[in-house]
């Protein structure tokens, strides 16, 4: 097989012919690798590249493999890592100069439970410095560039897991979310991301970023693909202590169910509102495709939604500053300027903006489990524009009026994020500078697998997860 | 400081001041304009959420279901 039809398989597809020995981790594991040797440079969606551990541990699949010995369909597949999830021995720098030289003794128990499965870690990708923030242009490592444009961002910030997922770089890898920093870059660089309930992934090992919002959870170009990566690592943790003791279910086998019956909710004023033409006629063609496959679509008011920006960005201050006290005080110009002042600016609100917003979420969590008996799901844009120029601090979406971009870009994800409630994001086309769109789907607390089967079937009806960059 | 006063560098000043937050003056107009418009929006959200009929309603510390 030729490297280009390699780093073109998705897990599901690498993993059975690993399994029979008709494909081979090292093969595998090398044609990623000068992969990223060739696109790198472009995209710098890597931190470290780990060739050398790669090399070994995907030598030491091929040889269990050969032996009858396969551990799981992750065995032998080489996954990237965002740089704020510890990896033991290799170094974790959350993008940032401050943990330039942190190197972890212990792995993230997401870490340890891929590698348990057999996955190659083939490198830990670049990020938001400490993950403040949604653009992945970062002072220390480099501006993270779109595969499908070098030239506009790839969101964040797991920029660099979502540029190095959609590059064929890896076939998966890990991200995570606070506000959407796994489903934003899965928009706009077409893949998938999904952000878990609360609890259902352990954050062990994770460098925080806002403690009451945080997740870790997978990258991949296919729903199936994350379906296969979520199993390995969802599940009660011990040294988490905010990990869920609720059972993980077999979402593979939820996967084929159909979704005839599935019932859908847009919410009202706010799906379909203040979007870019582009972004909003393609989820509206998505929709039609969903309601050919049987889902129902109804309409739900929602009236508190309009204050989340606000209590996002209140929450998702004040916490990472108490975070950071320490090396804001005695390492500040270390910080670059976004993330520094971000972080300034998060030490001025009064604990009663903070409780307050804590509070605005429960109405939030309410409106939601109230609209959840009348529908399965609720569907948004995941962002309100495509990728937009590296470097841009505004977006326009509408009436040519520019906006904040970092009010703007969370104006769908930091939804859910509040609400503690879990969220996919899947490619569902692209506008006429062939930027990708992505669409976000809404469910109940811990119902990922109505989420993944949505997703799955969206995607065996169309091919728009199967486009890849021209790089 | 009242809700009605506008942001400025003073407020900033004292500000950092309570927290023992050593910002550079360079840095302080900046923080104030940018503060001034996420306060603003803090304070609407907090006077919404004091209304009476949310008196029943406790912050998000840990979500219920596990």
């Amino acid at each position: 097989m030729t490297d280009t039809n390699l780093v073109n398989l998705t897990i599901r597809e690498a993993a059975a012919q690993i399994e029979r020995s008709a494909l081979s981790p090292v093969e595998l594991t090398d044609a990623m690798l000068q992969r990223i040797a060739h696109v790198d440079k472009t995209l710098n969606a890597y931190i470290t590249v780990c060739g050398e551990q790669a090399r070994e541990v995907a030598l030491a699949a091929e040889k269990m493999i050969r032996a009858g010995y396969h551990l799981s369909p992750l065995h032998g597949i080489p996954i990237a890592i965002k740089d704020n999830i510890y990896t033991r021995g290799v170094r974790t720098t959350a993008g940032s100069k401050i943990l330039a030289d942190f190197v972890p003794q212990e792995d993230a128990t997401v870490t340890a439970r891929l590698k348990r499965a057999g996955a190659v870690i083939i490198g830990k990708t670049n990020l938001h410095e400490f993950a403040w923030g949604g653009t992945t242009d970062n002072p220390h490592y480099g501006t993270c560039r779109n595969p499908w444009n070098p030239e506009r961002f790839p969101a964040g910030s797991s920029g660099g897991s979502g540029a190095a997922v959609a590059a064929r770089t890896c076939l998966g890898a890990l991200g995570t979310d606070t506000g959407g920093s796994i489903r934003l870059p899965s928009s706009v660089n077409g893949i998938v991301g999904i952000r878990p309930t609360i609890g259902r992934v352990s954050n062990h090992n994770v460098v925080p970023l806002a403690w009451t919002m945080d997740t870790v959870s997978p990258m991949a170009r296919t729903v199936e693909d994350c379906v296969l990566m979520f199993e390995i690592i969802a599940g009660h943790d011990p040294l988490d202590d905010h990990s869920a003791l609720a059972p993980v279910p077999d979402y593979r086998g939820e996967l084929g169910r159909g979704l005839r019956g599935l019932r859908v909710g847009l919410i009202r004023d706010y799906s379909l509102s203040h979007v870019q033409p582009a972004v909003g006629d393609t989820i509206r063609a998505a929709l039609k495709t969903l309601e050919s496959l049987g889902v129902e679509i109804e309409e739900v008011a929602m009236s508190s939604i309009q204050g989340n920006i606000s209590a996002q960005l209140t929450i998702e201050s004040c916490e990472p500053s108490t975070y950071h006290q320490e090396w804001l005080r005695t390492r500040a110009t270390d910080y670059g300027d976004d993330v520094r002042t971000l972080l300034e600016l998060g030490e001025m609100y009064l604990a009663t903006h903070y409780l307050q917003a804590q509070r605005y979420r429960s109405v939030l969590r309410k409106e939601f489990v109230d609209g959840f008996k009348r529908v399965d799901v609720f569907v948004t844009p995941t962002l309100p524009f495509t990728a937009t120029p590296c470097g841009a601090t505004k977006v326009v979406i509408e009436n040519n009026r520019e906006e904040d971009m970092l009010s703007a870009i969370m104006q769908f994800t930091g939804v859910p994020s509040l609400a503690g409630l879990p969220a996919l994001s899947v490619p569902v086309g692209f506008d006429a500078a062939g930027l990708p769109v992505g669409m976000q789907v809404i469910g109940r607390p811990f119902d990922e697998a109505t989420l993944f089967r949505l997703g799955h079937a969206y995607q065996h009806a169309t091919d728009w997860h199967m486009r890849a960059p021209s790089l | 400081m009242t809700p009605s006063e506008p942001v400025t560098t003073e407020s900033i000043d004292r500000l950092c001041a309570l927290a023992a937050l050593p910002v550079p003056a360079e840095r302080r107009r900046g923080l104030a304009l940018m503060f001034a418009d996420l306060v603003a929006a803090a304070n609407e959200l907090s006077r919404k959420m004091a209304d009476a009929r949310h008196r029943a309603i406790v912050p998000i510390v840990r979500f219920p279901e596990r």
